[in-house]
């Protein structure tokens, strides 16, 4: 027996233990993106040491800003089942606005901003919640009809100045502390805060949980799914509007192009941060380490003087890549 | 289900054309909306001719193969992200390979880029059945993927392709003239090989059911996992027609478009040619009408005198009305049921 057993154990007690580990990552899924986000802040710092300092880090974040912003819509829409197709749009429309209003004062400007995302939002949530309209064709269309909008309106009503104002620039791109904390990560972390809060704590959150988990159910246990979805789909518009005024504060000039690039990264930062598309599952905290996964990564890429083509597809694998192993590990659990 | 089989149980009593007004009724009020707007539009414009018509065929196949691809894989309860990038790979990959190349070679070379695209897309179905990550987001990295080789394939605009094969999409040397046939030809054959295909064989028949309840496929015996890659082989082809169809109307490729903006319009078309994103549901022939009122919006417009930036304002409510106006139907039909 025991000559049987003892080339056996070492084998036995290295299974456990991977069993043990892979219990741990299951519980603690974010360990692995952080573990992720250290490494390639490591790669990064390897090819280019000065990116290990205040001011390269400093880039990456602000990269990050407008995806981990967008994201957190994405993140409140996915959690009820939807999407949001059209957030890009919005963030652009928002910017737009804020840039026209601009020579009229920073709160006429940021509140004009914000407003085109509550209607956009709103008119979402209308068709998602009371005429049921499947939410990516919903977000898909009015993505459509606002870039229609304001290309006319470009010309008509909202000709003019597509110059940022300069408090808005100084939010979107300044920074304070010796240049070395950018308002806009400020702005991102203290809405970070109420996104966790709204999801953990307040009864609104739960219900979105709730709904993405099994409407029906929802629906019974008295909850009115529409109204629900109408005030996520208006907050989700609303996170966008900040987003475009961020990063139209960043650009400084505006045009219709602006938000287009981010809209993809946005999904796929809630994705590669756990969040399930189908509902039900995720937190706004794996979304924020995917958007720094990501803007670490453009950080990568640039450093390693990366055309546009080893780039994309770089980024195409790892939303692949990630998104497998993270199902993997949650079918352990 | 019990109101499906109701409704089968119904379709024995009732005349044949109430049962063809229920099951075809959408593909033919697609079909009477496209030529209603072909009809409103030859009345805009001073002058009307084959010119026109072959206009709007040609320039309108990339839409419409592409919104096959789509509708092949969402009938099969998948969507693809990731067709617009493989439109615009395969239409930069074969715009490269056809430069000054004979006819013989061209279409060898066409044959094989269709052969590539489907096999690189049956690869991504497989991904999804393994990874058991949903469509939408695997598709996303491949919509990148492909988008990525497109650039590494050419980095600035410009290729060639050869005149014959340009007429074969075109039925001109030069992607320009009235001779619009070919482009018809070209449509009709594929597309109604494909709707053949769906509704009549074995192989076909399965992407409906392992669309509209995969676990009742798969207990009566259906492969679900080959079907799905079956699905996203012949969305990958079809995706490639749709390159190939780009190159020979351009006559060059351009891989710094996003493929992402083609994969959207190709969602809208699908679903304004009645196929249900939920799966199992749907017909490849109505959405050749669908993918040409898409883009036949743009020239009517102009021709009102409307700012042509319109056509997306009333292409997205379009899309919308769409959906609520089936919603409806749905809702009614469940209540009667």
């Amino acid at each position: 027996m025991s000559i049987e057993q003892t080339p056996i154990e070492p084998e036995v007690t290295e299974q456990l233990r991977r069993q043990q580990l892979g219990r741990y990552l299951a519980t603690h899924p974010h360990l692995v993106l952080v573990g992720v986000l250290i490494v390639l802040i490591l790669i990064t710092g390897s090819i280019e040491p000065n990116y290990l300092s205040i001011n390269g880090l400093r880039n990456s974040a602000l990269f990050a800003v407008p995806i981990g912003v967008l994201a957190a819509g994405q993140t409140i829409l996915m959690l009820t089942g939807g999407i949001d197709l059209s957030a890009s749009m919005i963030a652009t429309g928002a910017a737009y606005v804020a840039a026209n209003q601009s020579p009229k004062g920073a709160v006429i400007a940021i509140a004009a901003g914000l407003v085109v995302g509550v209607i956009a939002g709103a008119a979402n949530g209308v068709g998602v919640g009371i005429f049921q309209v499947n939410p990516l064709i919903m977000t898909l269309a009015m993505s459509g009809i606002l870039l229609g909008l304001f290309t006319s309106w470009a010309q008509t009503i909202f000709s003019g100045s597509t110059r940022m104002g300069d408090f808005i620039r100084t939010l979107g791109g300044g920074s304070f502390f010796g240049k070395s904390i950018p308002w806009a990560v400020v702005v991102w972390a203290v809405l970070s805060v109420f996104v966790i809060l709204m999801l953990r704590r307040s009864g609104f959150g739960r219900n979105l949980y709730a709904l993405g988990d099994n409407p029906m159910a929802t629906r019974l246990s008295g909850t009115r799914s529409w109204q629900v979805l109408i005030a996520v789909y208006t907050l989700a518009g609303l996170f966008g509007a900040i987003a475009g005024l961020l990063l139209g504060g960043r650009v400084g000039a505006v045009d219709l192009q602006l938000a287009n690039v981010f809209l993809l990264p946005s999904v796929a930062a809630a994705v590669i941060g756990g969040t399930s598309i189908f509902g039900g599952v995720g937190t706004y905290s794996g979304t924020i380490l995917g958007a720094l996964i990501l803007g670490v990564l453009q950080s990568l890429l640039t450093f390693l003087g990366a055309g546009q083509a080893i780039q994309q597809m770089l980024y195409g694998s790892i939303v692949i890549g990630l998104s497998w192993l993270y199902t993997r590990i949650a079918a352990a659990q | 289900m019990t109101s499906t089989v109701r409704e089968s149980l119904l379709e024995g009593t009732q005349s044949p054309w109430r049962r063809m007004v229920r099951r075809q009724g959408w593909t033919v009020g697609v079909w009477v909306l496209l030529f209603l707007l072909i009809a409103y539009y030859s009345t805009l414009i001073p002058k009307f001719g084959s010119f026109q018509v072959a206009w709007v065929i040609n320039n309108g196949q990339p839409i419409v193969f592409l919104a096959v691809a789509q509708a092949v894989i969402v009938i099969a309860g998948g969507i693809d992200l990731g067709v617009g990038g493989m439109l615009v790979l395969t239409s930069v990959t074969s715009a490269r390979l056809m430069e000054g190349q004979s006819l013989s070679m061209t279409l060898l070379i066409a044959v094989g880029v269709l052969a590539a695209a489907a096999i690189m897309n049956a690869g991504v179905g497989w991904i999804i059945n393994v990874s058991n990550v949903p469509d939408i987001v695997i598709t996303l990295g491949s919509l990148y993927v492909f988008q990525g080789m497109a650039l590494a394939v050419l980095p600035n605009p410009g290729g060639g392709a050869n005149g014959g094969f340009r007429w074969l999409f075109t039925g001109s040397d030069t992607g320009v003239g009235s001779n619009w046939w070919p482009g018809a030809v070209m449509i009709t054959i594929t597309v109604v090989a494909t709707a053949l295909w769906l509704a009549r064989t074995r192989s076909g028949l399965s992407l409906y059911a392992i669309g509209s309840n995969k676990a009742a496929a798969y207990l009566s015996g259906l492969n679900a996992a080959r079907v799905k890659i079956l699905s996203y082989a012949v969305g990958g082809a079809f995706a490639a027609l749709a390159g190939l169809a780009t190159t020979a109307i351009a006559g060059r490729g351009n891989a710094t478009v996003f493929g992402g903006t083609r994969t959207l319009d190709s969602v809208a078309a699908i679903v304004l040619g009645g196929v249900a994103l939920t799966g199992g549901i749907g017909s490849v022939i109505a959405v050749i009408p669908a993918g040409l009122i898409l883009f036949f919006l743009n020239p009517i417009l102009t021709a009102m005198g409307v700012d042509p930036h319109g056509a997306q304002i009333i292409q997205g409510v379009l899309i919308v009305l769409v959906l609520m106006v089936t919603g409806v139907i749905e809702w009614r039909r469940k209540r009667r049921g």
